[in-house]
């Protein structure tokens, strides 16, 4: 007889947490193969339109339609997508994940660490394609798609507002995630009607006690990256809620 | 002798449900067992909890001297292979082969490429195109090659056919000759694996029936057929497991018998056959659900 199969050497808590990380990235078509070829897409999909558009209309209307594209939203799938990839990432490598031994603590902090990796990866992705855009004059015809206004002014800022609205997304994605795994079909449902329902709440209290003037003028004053570093409140509060829910969670089959 | 695992009195209830029901047992190290039982008796159940992936609503468990829920340190030599293991749905076979040796430190990445192999496995097609029969080898292949201490299958072989699973065994027995370790596999098809088990666990609606050694279950029960009269004369006031007839002709199936008894029953001109697992285990589950309903 040979010997008795050693007990494993425990890998570092490191080690296990970016071996999760790596199987987001195993198949990388949803995390990484999609996005940009939807995003290709919508891209030459838009160049289209307004090369129609361009030369439909003539040069004294062409300034004001093209001064609308600063509002272009063409570039905001890709923000909810993330949301749909990390909701798809958990729902679907959790259960595989605990066949294969790993705890859940390390599977959160290991697909953390991958949503903080497709964040930069995207971020980076979106400010080199924007800055092409600003250096050819927005495609030779000064078309507005991946540097709306919305993002701020400068490549700095753009690039911090898009990084904590990727890293809200994702987070935000991930806690539905945990709701979807812990609770199924019924927890979503819930969990949206407390969302809606808190919305709707504020809304309330902002209309009755007259502060829409005072939130209109706060918000100018915090500024696009004002308002995007509060947000990062809303992803750490994602962030812990999705840990907190994910570690009583149990691999069942799907409902 | 080590014991790999220690179940004290452990219970799950899923509301009014008990899916375990204060059961206690120990799995020594580096055999095979068998956890057997009905549909819904509470192996999977049972199998989740000993991983960490469900939570006991009381009672304790210990995998290598400590309890498994989120402890990294034990887990990490468990691999627990499910019939109704998801995918992700857009991995390939070859993208679960990639990702299963970061997990497992013991993995054979030579043994898995025969077994892969062996079970004709496509490599390339996308997990959601597989056939039922090569989702289950996909699991078959991640639990033997991944070598780990513990390996639990569930019901692994749904869909595959009887080569495949005489692959599934044959594999299993020489692997573990060369590498001892302990496997605990749930199974309907008793008698298929009845000669691979060293010991066997009976489970039925979340309590533990049957524990014991393999050999000494075989030796628990004897059938034995001839004429009506003379098997009933041989069994006299012993206990009777089961018993068919048709005519003249009787056959009863009989708690153990020694030597001296089986030479007294040749000598009647009776026939003294073995009882299969899977009819011993169908029958002694029968008898205990009846005193238990007895005593209700």
């Amino acid at each position: 007889m040979t010997t008795t199969t050693a007990l494993a050497q425990p890998a570092s808590p490191l080690k296990r947490i970016t071996n999760v990380a790596k199987l987001h990235f195993a198949n990388p078509w949803t995390t990484l193969g999609l996005p940009w070829i939807i995003l290709g897409v919508i891209f030459v999909g838009m160049l289209t339109v307004w090369w129609l558009i361009y030369s439909a209309i003539d040069e004294s209307a062409r300034e004001s339609a093209l001064e609308g594209t600063q509002f272009s939203g063409s570039s905001f799938f890709i923000y909810i997508y993330m949301m749909v990839v990390a909701i798809q990432a958990i729902s679907i490598t959790f259960p595989f994940a605990l066949g294969y031994g790993v705890t859940r603590r390390d599977y959160y902090l290991g697909s953390a660490l991958a949503f903080v990796a497709l964040a930069v990866i995207y971020t980076a992705g979106l400010t080199i394609i924007s800055v092409a855009e600003t250096m050819t004059g927005g495609w030779g015809m000064g078309v507005t798609i991946f540097a709306p206004v919305y993002f701020g002014a400068g490549i700095v800022e753009r690039i911090f507002v898009q990084f904590v609205a990727f890293l809200f997304f994702l987070f935000f994605g991930s806690a539905i995630a945990a709701v979807w795994v812990r609770w199924k079909a019924t927890g979503v449902t819930m969990f949206f009607i407390v969302v809606a329902a808190l919305l709707v709440g504020l809304i309330a209290l902002a209309t009755f006690t007259d502060s829409w003037v005072a939130i209109g003028a706060t918000l100018v004053d915090l500024g696009v990256t004002g308002v995007a570093a509060w947000s990062l409140v809303l992803t750490a509060i994602s962030g812990v809620a999705g840990f907190t829910l994910l570690r009583r969670a149990t691999p069942r089959n799907a409902a | 002798m080590t014991s790999t695992i220690e179940v004290t009195n452990l219970s799950k209830h899923f509301g009014k449900v008990n899916a375990v029901n204060d059961v206690s047992f120990t799995v020594a190290e580096n055999k095979i067992y068998g956890l057997l039982g009905r549909n819904g008796a509470g192996k999977t159940t049972l199998m989740q909890l000993l991983t960490g992936q469900e939570f006991a609503s009381s009672g304790t468990i210990s995998l290598f001297g400590q309890p498994p829920v989120e402890n990294a340190k034990v887990l990490q030599n468990t691999c627990f292979i499910k019939e109704s293991q998801r995918y992700p749905e857009d991995f390939r076979p070859k993208d679960v082969f990639k990702t299963a040796p970061w997990f497992f430190a013991n993995w054979d990445q030579e043994f898995a490429d025969r077994l892969i192999a062996d079970f004709r496995l496509p490599l390339d097609r996308r997990i959601k195109k597989l056939s039922r029969g090569q989702l289950s080898s996909i699991g078959v292949i991640v639990g033997l090659a991944s070598r780990a201490p513990l390996t639990f299958f569930d019901e692994p072989y749904l869909g595959l056919d009887a080569v495949a699973r005489q692959i599934f065994y044959d594999r299993l027995l020489e692997d573990y000759a060369n590498h001892p370790r302990t496997v605990i596999l749930s199974t309907h098809l008793i008698d298929e694996v009845s000669n691979l088990l060293e010991h066997v666990l009976v489970i039925d609606e979340g309590k533990l029936l049957i524990n014991e050694d393999a050999e000494t279950l075989r030796n628990r029960a004897t059938n034995v057929v001839g004429m009506k009269t003379a098997v009933e004369a041989f069994i006299g006031n012993r206990e009777v497991l089961h018993r068919d007839g048709i005519g003249g002709l009787s056959s009863v199936t009989v708690a153990g018998l020694s030597e001296s008894e089986r030479r007294d029953a040749h000598a009647a001109g009776l026939e003294l056959s073995p009882v299969s697992l899977q009819q011993l285990i169908i029958q002694l589950t029968r008898t205990e659900t009846k005193e238990f309903e007895a005593s209700a």
